[in-house]
């Protein structure tokens, strides 16, 4: 994360890997990147929510971006963090990565608004596409990521 | 003047002004000619327009200008109190508890006039010295349009300076000695971009002739450049007019400066109305200032770009308490040192960290304990609107009856203090309407006293607080509350002959359940037990009722001293620790797998006589047990109420005192979570409700 480019006007975003893609998150929802810690099992939630952890006090819910894009879950590795994000609408929420890498400026131009054709299920909370160094990164929606429900199952 | 900083201080002193003014007045409608409550009522009613002014509140500042000039007269010994006027004064608390409730909501006061209060309270006036209380009313107002009238067609504005009674003073006094008093109106240059810094200018030039008195706007506003192209002062100086006028123009950038000697220095009404006056005149710029009050040039326009203040909730603490808390820090303080020492130090100190640990225990009880204290709050507050409203329902209802209270100081949490009120209200206006009977032959009959009595009884019993609110009305009739309760279907037949009369009782509590056989507006629409009910368990308490046909009935509600630090027992179930908060735990059983029967399919226990219902916490909270089949099973009894459970655990870790914390909006929790704690190595415990469970 040492090489960070900030150009003007342009979007921050932290480049996560999930399995074999690059996932972008707006910086600006970011409040903390921490290690993975003991998360307290919350009984009878949706299965994606793993639990709440404690921040410096504060009781933070814990979600699998894994589980609630479709994907496998998959066994806590050294480079698994969790991405605490701050909504306006529920406060803050922990986000399990496979991976952190490092942080990219995208411009407007940089990104592409359609949808991906990814696995079906992801193309829900992706709002583009950048492309940065030849690597894709789609960018995710994290309203929708943090929605109750995947647009699908509606 | 920017007031909102003071809005919070505003709006709880005008509270305890109301609650004084409440409780006075029903003192003085017993002992009308009681001249300390006319005072006490005078002096509260004047603080209060004083504040509303102050404020820029006008409708508030009318309104109990009126109420203070009806005191006023009644100080005198001009009028005499009677029933007709302490009804109308209540209207008027009424009105302004309205007002203040729009200030709370909205920040601003609203739009009611309430001409006909300020009507019918002017009214007592003029029964007996109509000339003196005209005067007295129509003094604000015309000072206000000569102020305007005068202002518009000469540039003289410092002839319109509204003085305070000390400012007048100091100008008497300033010209015994000899000096000249001079009024001043300078006019800055419009193209001036740094009006603030000229007026500065100007300000520091006349102060070198004399001393600067007065100036309009203040020169707090004239700093932040708050004020048009002028601005007026009043200046004690040796020196004359025309020294000072020049000395006013000398400065660059200014327009004109206009003066002359003031002559005659008249004390404007009251400080509070210098300001209001001041608004109402002619400087509407300024009005943008006072957002809040509501001047005649469009109320809306100025409030509605303003953000809805926010008012915070504060508590009034004791500075005897904030001293407890210092002290508590500084020993906290010296213990951290002491360890410090003692870890740093050789090895032979360090059997003393042990004697530190349990000292740095002692402190930080003794500071949570403070702290909680200065959380606490006498219901005091929420308690002494009542004696009013009994006093209204008894005109109401056409019914003699009285309200004894005890032990209004009983302390609770603030958070608790705020809600209990509604509950509180609902019972009492229960008992008034149904419990106190209305036919006083009945109560003769009954051996009862013609006036009903409610009593209102709170007091501290262990980690709980108790308030009772018991009559010695006609009682539940526990028949017809089975009727209503067959005839809606509530419960069958078969369900009827079963049940005890507590549980028919407890009906009532079911939503929309009254059996009133008259609705009416004071009770009886069947929206009212069910959501005390609720009420009082969302604070985790619990309500009651015992009830005699004949006797009366008496309302228990029970309330945990405070609802962020609990003693909680900690529980191990699968893999999970949990908390379950000691005050619903009985107690703690083991009990043999084979003691476990089913009734209704339901496993139950039977503990010494008791048929206990058993639950099984993993199977609630999902998870799997720990222990064998053929294992004794730990059983945690809880109550509530008359009701209790078995909770079934793995394993019991101990006793421990924990902080509540939310598990915040984004996880939609089940009813049997209540929170979270975060435990000694950083690890989050979840909290079980065990009320959740019964």
């Amino acid at each position: 994360m040492d090489e960070v480019k900030i150009y003007s006007e342009a979007v921050q975003y932290i480049k996560i890997e999930m399995g074999t893609e690059m996932f972008g998150i707006d910086i600006s929802y970011v409040d903390n990147i921490v290690r993975p810690q003991h998360v307290t099992r919350v009984p009878n939630v949706a299965s994606y929510i793993k639990g709440v952890i404690n921040i410096r006090g504060e009781i933070i819910p814990i979600m699998s971006l894994r589980l609630k894009m479709g994907l496998e879950e998959i066994e806590e590795s050294k480079s698994t963090r969790f991405i605490i994000i701050k909504m306006e609408k529920y406060g803050k929420i922990g986000l399990i990565v496979d991976a952190v890498k490092e942080v990219v400026a995208l411009e407007d131009n940089q990104i592409e608004r359609v949808k991906v054709d990814t696995s079906e299920e992801i193309a829900h909370f992706v709002s583009g596409v950048g492309k940065v160094d030849g690597v894709l990164v789609s960018l995710l929606d994290l309203d929708m990521v943090v929605m109750e429900k995947s647009a699908k199952e509606e | 003047m920017d007031v909102s900083q003071y809005l919070e201080v505003f709006i709880d002193e005008t509270n305890e002004h109301l609650q004084n003014l409440n409780t006075s007045i029903l003192d003085l409608e017993q002992n009308p000619d009681n001249m300390d409550t006319v005072n006490e009522i005078f002096r509260a009613a004047h603080s209060l327009k004083g504040m509303a002014g102050t404020m820029g509140y006008k409708r508030m500042q009318d309104l109990t200008h009126a109420m203070e000039n009806v005191f006023s007269k009644v100080r005198d010994g001009e009028i005499k109190v009677n029933s007709a006027m302490i009804d109308t004064i209540f209207q008027c608390l009424d009105a302004i508890q309205e007002y203040l409730d729009n200030i709370q909501g909205g920040g601003d006061e609203g739009t009611n006039d309430n001409a006909a209060i300020i009507k019918s309270l002017n009214g007592f006036l003029s029964g007996e010295s109509a000339p003196a209380a005209e005067a007295e009313e129509s003094t604000a107002a015309p000072t206000a349009e000569s102020a305007s009238a005068g202002s518009s067609d000469g540039k003289d504005k410092w002839k319109d300076i509204k003085l305070t009674e000390e400012q007048v003073d100091v100008i008497e006094a300033a010209k015994k000695d000899g000096k000249k008093v001079v009024g001043l109106t300078v006019f800055v240059q419009e193209a001036c971009i740094l009006k603030s810094a000229r007026a500065f200018l100007v300000f520091k030039a006349l102060e070198e002739l004399g001393e600067i008195i007065v100036s309009v706007p203040s020169t707090q506003d004239i700093e932040d450049e708050r004020f048009d192209f002028e601005f007026s002062v009043i200046l004690i100086t040796d020196s004359d007019v025309e020294t000072a006028i020049n000395a006013a123009k000398g400065v660059s950038e200014i327009e004109d400066a206009v003066g002359g000697y003031v002559e005659e220095a008249t004390v404007a009404d009251d400080k509070a109305e210098v300001a209001v006056a001041a608004d109402a005149a002619d400087t509407v710029e300024e009005n943008k200032n006072v957002p809040a009050a509501p001047a005649h040039d469009g109320a809306g326009k100025p409030t509605a770009e303003k953000k809805k203040p926010v008012v915070n909730r504060t508590v009034r603490v004791d500075i005897e308490k904030l001293d407890d808390l210092m002290n508590l820090v500084s020993e906290l303080i010296t213990a951290k040192n002491s360890l410090v020492s003692a870890a740093t130090a050789d090895n032979e100190s360090a059997n003393d960290v042990g004697e530190h640990i349990e000292y740095l225990e002692n402190v930080t009880t003794s500071l949570h304990e403070s702290v909680m204290k200065v959380r606490m709050v006498p219901i005091e507050s929420v308690v002494n609107k009542f004696p009013r409203m009994i006093r209204d329902l008894q005109k109401k209802l056409g019914k003699k009856m009285e309200l004894y209270m005890t032990g209004e100081e009983t302390e609770l949490d603030r958070t608790v203090v705020d809600e209990i009120g509604d509950p509180l209200m609902h019972l009492l206006r229960n008992s008034a309407d149904h419990g106190i009977e209305s036919d006083v032959a009945l109560r003769k009959e009954r051996g009862k006293p013609e006036e009903g009595s409610i009593f209102l009884d709170a007091y501290q019993d262990g980690n709980n607080v108790v308030i009772e609110v018991r009559d010695d009305g006609n009682g539940i009739d526990v028949e017809a509350v089975k009727r209503k309760a067959l005839e809606r279907g509530t419960i069958t037949e078969e369900q009827a002959n079963q049940m005890s009369d507590k549980e028919i009782i407890n009906l009532l509590f079911l939503p929309s359940f009254s059996t009133a056989k008259v609705v009416s507006d004071i009770s009886g629409r069947g929206v009212g037990l069910d959501v005390v009910k609720s009420k009082i368990e969302s604070l985790s308490g619990e309500v009651d009722v015992k009830s005699q046909l004949g006797v009366g009935s008496t309302w228990t509600i029970r309330l945990p001293l405070t609802l962020a630090i609990i003693q909680s027992l900690m529980v191990i179930v699968g893999d999970e620790k949990y908390a379950i908060p000691l005050g619903n735990i009985q107690t703690i059983e083991s009990i043999r797998p084979d003691e476990v029967k089913a009734v209704q399919q339901k496993e139950v226990i039977n503990l010494r006589g008791n048929i206990i219902p058993i639950i099984r916490l993993n199977e609630i909270l999902d998870c799997q047990s720990a222990k064998a089949e053929d294992e004794d099973l730990v059983v945690v009894i809880v109550k509530k109420g008359d009701k209790q459970a078995g909770l079934v655990i793995d394993e019991l870790t101990g006793q421990q005192e924990i902080v509540i914390k939310s598990l915040g909006k984004y996880i939609q929790r089940s009813k049997v979570i209540s929170g979270a704690t975060i435990l000694g190595n950083g690890e989050v415990a979840l909290i079980i409700d065990p009320n959740a469970l019964i």
